[in-house]
């Protein structure tokens, strides 16, 4: 895995909101490919640094490029190759789960007959042709978060941007929204998410951990337990995360 | 074509809501066929308290040509002048007409009639408008009883007064009212829905994931805006026929000029809408804006209240609002069948607003932050 490209590449990145500084000049590398796990307690600065990363929001000093692309300068060309799930639900709900797949298929550029093609994939494997026709709001929590990730992937894109995929998902719905998430990154997605679920962290290939708007650790989950002499990724969580000065 | 996804989802949207079509349909219903009675500012129904002082069959042959001219509801006819001005004070008599005891003996000798007339003007407008229709009345009723006197008058000089009116020549308050409701109907809906949506998309956080997406701004708030335009158009034709079918009123001027000044009113609406939204962080805040603009706009157009007789200053603001160029244009043109080339400054002032605002609304929406 070490052979493959950095397709994130983040140097000094720092965002300021007035007095506050969210993310305070932090640096690091996302291999193409991996499950790289984006952890760090609420107020961390996490949203903000991923905003930054999808192109939602410009960094107030410092950069990085994502698929090569400045963060600074080209967040247009950014967003044509991502993938973006936030924690708040954003599918329209008053559209039906159809119309959804089409009309982000229509923002990508996909053609009508591609639309088609993908949709009537994505309801096959996702099992939910029969509901093709409700309203995505009448849903349960679960499916829609399943039909979100698989319409932030529908243009393929080379990584897709996980923000707290699975807050207030059931422990099942859960576990099968990582076999998604599994699938991607085997098809080759880089997949870059963030959680406050330990044991998904173990998922990941990479993690890091945010404190205070700095990265406070970054290695493979083994290698983290094993520094901190812990026995699982909640115990390593605690011991970075309480050294939190700020709320 | 991204831009024809995006319409599709704003019009099934539209449908799905609620409200909103609902709305579509009510609106101009209500406009055409409430309105133009509601705000009517014909004086009519004024209380009359009647002193009569002389009790003569001329004296109420006067009382009789005033309740009959229809602008006068007789409360009584009495001869007590305290109890005639206590009525006043609780607001049961809107004007008291004082006739004196030797008003018969005057009218025969062809002398100046001893008529007293007494208003109340809290309502300024009500009052010297009841106190005018009196003074007609009584100068009316002294020209028909008195051919002798007129005669003697012929001696001198006389003038003959006529007066013809122009475009609306029965004084129909409803007619001067229909274009500017309609302007009144279009400014709102195009103003509050698009204001509605974006915002609505914000608080649902959809907004985010349109961002995250290499859409162009311009197309997204594009299919923001056409979907009102639509509905503009549709209650503007229903304005139209419902006044043509229930008043028989018709457009004097040519309808294609009415659409074609609604259409730059809605770039002015509909911009100040979408670039309300994108300064408001929720429907209340945005909501508030719009209805504070709304209220300015409508009050200093000159719909309601002619602005030549504002203040300077008070005329100076409105060559600011859209409203006043675009409701001055679609009355001119509903009544009077003005030509663009008689409105061609309202369609410049509407043009130089709306451009503005749509540039204004674009650029400040920013999908980076």
């Amino acid at each position: 895995m070490n052979e493959k490209k950095d397709i994130i590449v983040v140097n000094e990145l720092t965002k300021k909101f007035g007095n506050f500084t969210a993310v305070d000049h932090i640096s690091f590398e996302v291999r193409q490919g991996e499950i790289f796990g984006f952890l760090g307690a609420n107020g961390a600065g996490k949203t903000t640094a991923m905003k930054i990363l999808c192109g939602l929001s410009l960094p107030t000093s410092g950069g990085g490029t994502v698929n090569g692309y400045d963060l600074s300068r080209d967040q247009e060309k950014i967003k044509r190759n991502i993938g973006y799930m936030s924690q708040k639900f954003s599918l329209y709900s008053d559209l039906k789960v159809w119309e959804n797949i089409r009309l982000f298929g229509g923002i990508y550029r996909l053609s009508g007959k591609s639309i088609k093609e993908k949709s009537d994939a994505m309801l096959r494997y996702l099992n939910m042709t029969d509901l093709k026709d409700e309203l995505v709001g009448d849903l349960p929590l679960g499916w829609k978060q399943k039909l979100a990730f698989s319409i932030a992937m529908i243009h393929n894109p080379s990584i897709v941007f996980l923000d707290e995929p699975t807050g207030g998902v059931d422990p099942e719905t859960r576990r099968l929204f990582w076999d998604l998430i599994y699938e991607a990154a085997e098809s080759g997605t880089t997949i870059f998410v963030t959680t406050h679920y330990m044991d998904e962290a173990e998922y990941c290939d990479r993690v890091s951990i945010m404190v205070d708007g700095v990265i406070a650790d970054l290695d493979a989950p083994a290698a983290l337990k094993q520094r901190y002499q812990a026995a699982d990724m909640d115990t390593v969580f605690r011991q970075l995360a309480y050294q939190a000065k700020r709320e | 074509m991204v831009l024809l996804y995006l319409l599709e989802k704003e019009f099934k949207q539209f449908f799905r809501d609620p409200g909103l079509p609902k709305m579509a349909i009510a609106f101009p219903i209500l406009m055409m066929l409430v309105f133009p009675y509601a705000v009517s500012m014909e004086i009519r129904n004024i209380n009359l308290v009647v002193v009569d002082n002389n009790r003569s069959v001329a004296s109420s042959d006067l009382i009789q040509t005033c309740t009959s001219s229809g602008y006068f509801n007789l409360i009584n006819i009495c001869d007590d002048p305290t109890w005639a001005m206590q009525q006043m004070d609780k607001n049961r008599a809107d004007a008291i007409l004082t006739i004196e005891s030797d008003f018969d003996r005057c009218l025969e000798r062809g002398e100046e009639l001893p008529v007293g007339i007494k208003v109340n003007t809290i309502n300024g407008t009500k009052g010297s408008i009841g106190a005018g229709y009196l003074t007609s009345c009584v100068r009316r009723y002294y020209a028909e009883k008195s051919p002798r006197i007129q005669q003697n008058y012929t001696a001198g000089p006389q003038l003959d007064i006529s007066s013809k009116y122009y475009f609306n020549p029965y004084l129909d308050y409803k007619q001067f009212m229909v274009p500017a409701l309609i302007a009144i109907a279009i400014t709102m809906l195009t103003g509050f829905f698009p204001a509605l949506n974006i915002v609505s998309e914000k608080e649902r956080g959809t907004i985010e994931q349109i961002n995250v997406t290499p859409v162009n701004r311009g197309v997204f708030i594009l299919c923001k805006l056409i979907p009102y335009w639509a509905v503009a158009f549709f209650v503007l034709t229903a304005c139209l026929l419902i006044a043509r079918l229930v008043f028989d009123y018709s457009c004097v001027g040519s309808l294609g000029l009415m659409y074609l000044f609604t259409a730059c009113n809605i770039l002015v609406t509909s911009g100040m809408g979408l670039l309300i939204s994108n300064y408001s962080d929720n429907a209340q805040q945005s909501m508030f804006i719009t209805w504070f603009f709304m209220m300015v706009f409508m009050l200093v157009s000159g719909i309601f209240t002619p602005i030549a007789s504002m203040p300077g200053w008070a005329q100076a603001i409105t060559y600011l609002n859209p409203m006043r160029y675009y409701a001055d244009a679609m009355r001119a043109i509903y009544m009077k069948g003005s030509t663009l080339a008689d409105l061609w400054a309202d369609a410049a002032g509407l043009l130089a607003i709306g451009t503005t605002m749509v540039v204004w609304a674009i650029l400040s929406y920013k999908k980076t932050t």
